[in-house]
C-alpha cells in the first residue's frame, strides 16, 4: 500500500482528497491540529475495510521547529512515504492596510514557510526511496486578483514558483511535484463570503457553478497516480472555468 | 558499525544507485570533489538519518562541511 501524507486533512478538500486516496487504495496519513468527526467517521470505515488504512496524526504545521521530528516519525510509523499533498492552510482575508502583522505572519507561516520545510524533510527521503510524488494545492488566487486577499494570495503564488523549481530540481530523483489551483469551492474556510458574491463567481464561470470538493480530490488523485507519471511542474486548475 | 564505516558505505551505496564515479575517499577529499552532487549528498544525509538516528544539519546554524573528515567529524559530534 502506498503512504500518502495529506496535510489539513481532517476538513474541506483535505478531507476529500483523503476519502478519494482511500477508495483508490492508497493508505492516508491525514495531519491537522484536531481531529474532526467526518475525518473520524472516514477512517473508521476505510480500517474497518483495510485495516491500518487510514491514520490521523495531530501536529501544528505553525511549529517550525518540529516538523523533522514529525517527518523522522513518520517514516518510523508507517515506512515509505509515497505522496505528499501539501494541503493545509489558512484563509484570513482583510485590506492589507490594515491587517495585523501578526497575520500576515500567521498566513506565511503556514501557507508557504511550513509546507516548503515539511517537503524539504520529506523530499529527501522520497529521492532516498527512489522517487515519489508532491502536490501542492495553491488556488487560481495564485494568478488572478481578488480584493482582500493579497496575502493569501502571494503565499498561494508562492507555492506555484516553488513547485515548478523544486520539479526541475528533484525531477532525475524520480519525484514529481506538481500543483493543483482550486476555485472557489465552498468549504469552512470559503464561509465568510455571502450568498450573492458565490452566485456571482459562479456566474462568471465557463460551466456557470463552482467546482465541488470531489472534484479537486480527483485532480489530485490523478497527480498521485500512475497515469501521471510524465506530469511534472504543472498546475491544474479546477475552477469549473472562473479564468478560462 | 562504527560511524566512520556506515558514512563511507552510504557514499559508496548512493555512488553505485545514482551511477556516480566516486573518488578515492579520503579525510581530506573536498566534498563536492567526490563525485556526488549535493542532491546525492542530500540523498546520503537522509539515508544516515535512517541508520544513525541523527541528522546534524538540522539546526539552524549548522553548516554544511566542506571536506569528508569535516562530515564525519560532524556525525561523530553528534553522536557524542
Ligand atoms: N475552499 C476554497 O474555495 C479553496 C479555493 C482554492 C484553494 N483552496 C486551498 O485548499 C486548501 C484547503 O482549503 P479548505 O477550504 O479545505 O480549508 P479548511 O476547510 O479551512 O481546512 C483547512 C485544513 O487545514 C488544517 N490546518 C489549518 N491550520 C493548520 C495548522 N496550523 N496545522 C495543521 N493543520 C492546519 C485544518 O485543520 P485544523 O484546523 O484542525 O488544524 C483543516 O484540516 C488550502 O490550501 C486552500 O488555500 C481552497
Amino acid at each position: 500500500m502506498r503512504n500518502v501524507v495529506v496535510t489539513g486533512g481532517s476538513r474541506g478538500l483535505g478531507l476529500g482528497i483523503v476519502r478519494r486516496l482511500l477508495a483508490a487504495g492508497y493508505r492516508t496519513i491525514a495531519i491537522a491540529r484536531k481531529e474532526s468527526n467526518p475525518l473520524s467517521l472516514v477512517m473508521e470505515a476505510a480500517n474497518r475495510e483495510r485495516p491500518g488504512s487510514a491514520r490521523f496524526v495531530a501536529f501544528d504545521l505553525a511549529e517550525i521547529g518540529e516538523i523533522a521530528r514529525l517527518v523522522k516519525a513518520l517514516r518510523h510509523d508507517v515506512g515509505e512515504i509515497y505522496g505528499l499533498v501539501n494541503n493545509a492552510a489558512v484563509g484570513f482575508d482583510g485590506v492589507l492596510a490594515l491587517m495585523p502583522t501578526s497575520q500576515i505572519e500567521q498566513l506565511v507561516r503556514v501557507n508557504t514557510l511550513s509546507p516548503i520545510v515539511l517537503t524539504k524533510y520529506v523530499v529527501r527521503t522520497m529521492m532516498a526511496d527512489g522517487g515519489g510524488r508532491i502536490v501542492n494545492v495553491a488556488s487560481i488566487i495564485g494568478f488572478t486578483g481578488y480584493s482582500g486577499l493579497s496575502v493569501y494570495g502571494a503565499t498561494k503564488a508562492s507555492m506555484l514558483g516553488f513547485t515548478r523549481s523544486l520539479a526541475r530540481e528533484v525531477g532525475r530523483m524520480g519525484v514529481n511535484v506538481n500543483a493543483v489551483a482550486p476555485g472557489f469551492v465552498d468549504t469552512e474556510m470559503t464561509q465568510g463570503l455571502a450568498d450573492e458574491q458565490r452566485q456571482q463567481i459562479a456566474r462568471r464561470s465557463a460551466l456557470r457553478r463552482l467546482p465541488d470538493v470531489e472534484d479537486v480530490a480527483n485532480a489530485v488523485e490523478f497527480l498521485l497516480g500512475d497515469n501521471a507519471r510524465s506530469i511534472t511542474g504543472t498546475v491544474l486548475t479546477v475552477d469549473a472555468g472562473n479564468t478560462a | 558499525m562504527s560511524v566512520k564505516v556506515e558514512i563511507v558505505t552510504q557514499f559508496e551505496e548512493v555512488a553505485k544507485q545514482q551511477e556516480k564515479t566516486l573518488a578515492p575517499l579520503s579525510d581530506e577529499l573536498v566534498l563536492l570533489d567526490s563525485g556526488l552532487d549535493s542532491l546525492c549528498l542530500a540523498i546520503v544525509v537522509a539515508r544516515l538519518e535512517d541508520k544513525l538516528g541523527i541528522d546534524p544539519f538540522t539546526a539552524d546554524d549548522a553548516e554544511f562541511p566542506v571536506t569528508l573528515g569535516d562530515f564525519i567529524r560532524v556525525y561523530e559530534d553528534a553522536r557524542r
